[in-house]
């Protein structure tokens, strides 16, 4: 049992009468693996999470923690979360509210340790109605790990926060995977996931459109896009395309009449050579791609072709 | 169910004074109120000093209130969401709606206790201890129902209708089981229904708990069938809940 994955999620599939929230996912994870599940609003990172704790019923496919049922991992106290709209009572104290789930684990934290590990000791007789953003988010934090738990799932912790108390927030989180735990946590940021993670998984639509190292998946998520126009008279369709699908860094290319866009992973190898190739290249623009551009284009649009190959490649 | 959370819950709700002041004064209030009025009269039907059965009146009455207004808690953790983070700890389904069965129960001894000993050093009412202990045992038994009610407005109402709800149900309860208005002065249709209705026989427990006389067999098949039926209900409610999540 003890080489069972912290989580094996096999084709786990909702739906709801008007969409599919999650399609088909399989996930596994293994002890001692920090993940950052990332993706748009939308992209079902929510959903899966209530699926893989068994808080929700899959239409199909199936999830298990440690080996086990979500519910029995959940009761033998080897799971703490902190979900989506799943708060604290606001007439509560910090300290009422992590004892209220330590009286119901069985082999816990002690309140104190577990209020010591997310920073709450000295918010300990705080109402939780009285918390900042920040501090609301330590709290929860302590009410996750009171039962002691080897896998923290961890959906949108930062999201109310700011930047100090988000740094902060990552702090203790280290110190929670130093001990060799296993933490899967939700983000829409990319740098977020790419400094505390080992692994991302990026989904969109339902299903996971990459899944790879933070150098990987950034190395398709970012890049920029590199915008000119040229002279419409000098232009040629067929030959020209090919000398400007040839500069380098190019890995995509696209053109409207005059208007050309070339997605690139060296801008400025890309722009010497272009200006070098057309003297009279015009209304230059370079702009840096988002995270939004990078989920659209890892929805399996008809795009970036390149990119997708080089997924598949980080897919493993 | 978990005492310890039972516990922590019950500490909890208890400092939480604002909520109950409101539940623990009115009875209080209604049974000085009243009390006073009577002197040393008795009633005729039950042979019981008016005072102890405004007493008894006033208890369940407050009662029934605090056992409702569980519903409230369970409202505002559902809303907050509170409920799912439980839902990651070992606490079951049935262990949370039989925690707040139990709060209900307990909040609804504490304001009889209250009202009793009002009535008792405040009021000087008199009676056996056997008839007070009975009295208690007989309301705190008829609020079984009342516990029920709690949870199922509680599994179904937003908060916002939260409180109309509550009324309502509160209201129609103490109307029709003639906690309010004696049941002869209102049209007689109305005394019918009260035979049904649980509020009726939390009064009527309360009385024969007092006078230590009275069939209880009647009572207890119409609580039990009312247990019986809301059981029911919450249980599908909450299998309902669970699977649409």
């Amino acid at each position: 049992m003890n080489d069972s994955p912290a989580i094996r999620l096999t084709g786990l599939t909702k739906r709801f009468p008007q969409l599919t929230a999650v399609d088909d996912i399989s996930l596994t994870i293994q002890p001692g693996e920090v993940v950052a599940l990332l993706g748009p609003n939308g992209a079902g990172k929510s959903t899966t999470i209530d699926l893989a704790l068994g808080l929700a019923l899959p239409t199909s496919g199936g999830a298990e923690l440690f080996g086990e049922e979500p519910r029995q991992a959940i009761v033998s106290g080897r799971v703490g979360a902190m979900l989506q709209g799943g708060a604290l009572l606001p007439t509560t104290t910090v300290r009422e509210s992590v004892a209220l789930i330590h009286a119901l684990h069985r082999h816990p934290l002690s309140v104190d340790e577990a209020m010591a590990r997310a920073g709450v000791t000295d918010i300990a007789k705080q109402k939780i109605a009285s918390l900042s953003g920040g501090q609301m988010q330590r709290a929860r934090f302590a009410v996750a790990v009171v039962s002691n738990p080897d896998l923290l799932i961890l959906d949108e912790p930062t999201a109310a926060m700011d930047v100090s108390a988000r740094h902060s927030f990552w702090e203790s989180m280290r110190e929670f995977t130093g001990l060799g735990k296993t933490v899967v946590f939700a983000t829409h940021y990319l740098d977020e996931a790419d400094t505390f993670a080992d692994r991302i998984v990026i989904m969109a639509a339902g299903r996971i459109v990459a899944d790879g190292t933070p150098s990987e998946i950034k190395a398709v998520v970012s890049g920029r896009t590199l915008s000119f126009t040229l002279d419409a008279g000098r232009v040629t369709d067929g030959a020209e395309d090919a000398t400007l699908r040839a500069l380098p860094g190019v890995t995509h290319f696209d053109r409207r009449g005059p208007r050309f866009a070339v997605q690139t992973e060296d801008s400025d190898a890309t722009l010497r050579a272009l200006l070098a190739a057309h003297p009279g290249a015009s209304d230059i623009e370079i702009v840096s791609r988002n995270m939004d551009d990078a989920f659209m284009a890892l929805t399996g649009s008809d795009h970036i072709t390149t990119e997708e190959s080089a997924l598949e490649g980080a897919g493993k | 169910m978990n005492i310890r959370y039972f516990g922590l819950e019950m500490g909890r709700q208890i400092r939480n004074v604002r909520n109950l002041a409101f539940t623990f004064a009115i009875p209080v209030v209604m049974l000085l109120i009243f009390g006073g009025a009577y002197g040393g009269e008795f009633d005729k039907t039950t042979g019981l000093p008016w005072i102890v059965v405004t007493t008894v009146q006033m208890a369940g009455y407050g009662a029934m209130m605090a056992a409702l207004s569980q519903a409230f808690t369970i409202v505002n953790e559902r809303s907050v969401g509170w409920n799912r983070q439980l839902r990651i700890t070992p606490l079951s389904g049935t262990g949370y709606l039989v925690t707040k069965v139990a709060a209900a129960l307990a909040v609804g001894l504490l304001s009889m206790l209250l009202t009793g000993a009002v009535a008792i050093i405040g009021l000087h009412a008199q009676l056996s201890v056997q008839g007070w202990v009975m009295a208690g045992l007989g309301l705190w038994v008829g609020i079984i129902p009342f516990a029920l009610i709690a949870i199922l407005i509680g599994q179904f109402a937003k908060p916002e209708f939260a409180q109309p709800l509550f009324m309502v149900t509160f209201l129609g309860l103490s109307i029709l089981g003639g906690l309010w208005v004696p049941l002869q002065i209102l049209p007689s249709w109305v005394g019918n229904v009260a035979q049904v209705v649980p509020s009726y026989w939390l009064n009527r427990l309360g009385q024969m708990g007092a006078s230590l006389s009275g069939n209880a067999l009647t009572p207890a098949l119409v609580l039990a069938g009312w247990t019986i039926v809301l059981a029911v209900l919450i249980t599908w409610r909450y299998r309902r809940d669970a699977a649409r999540a």
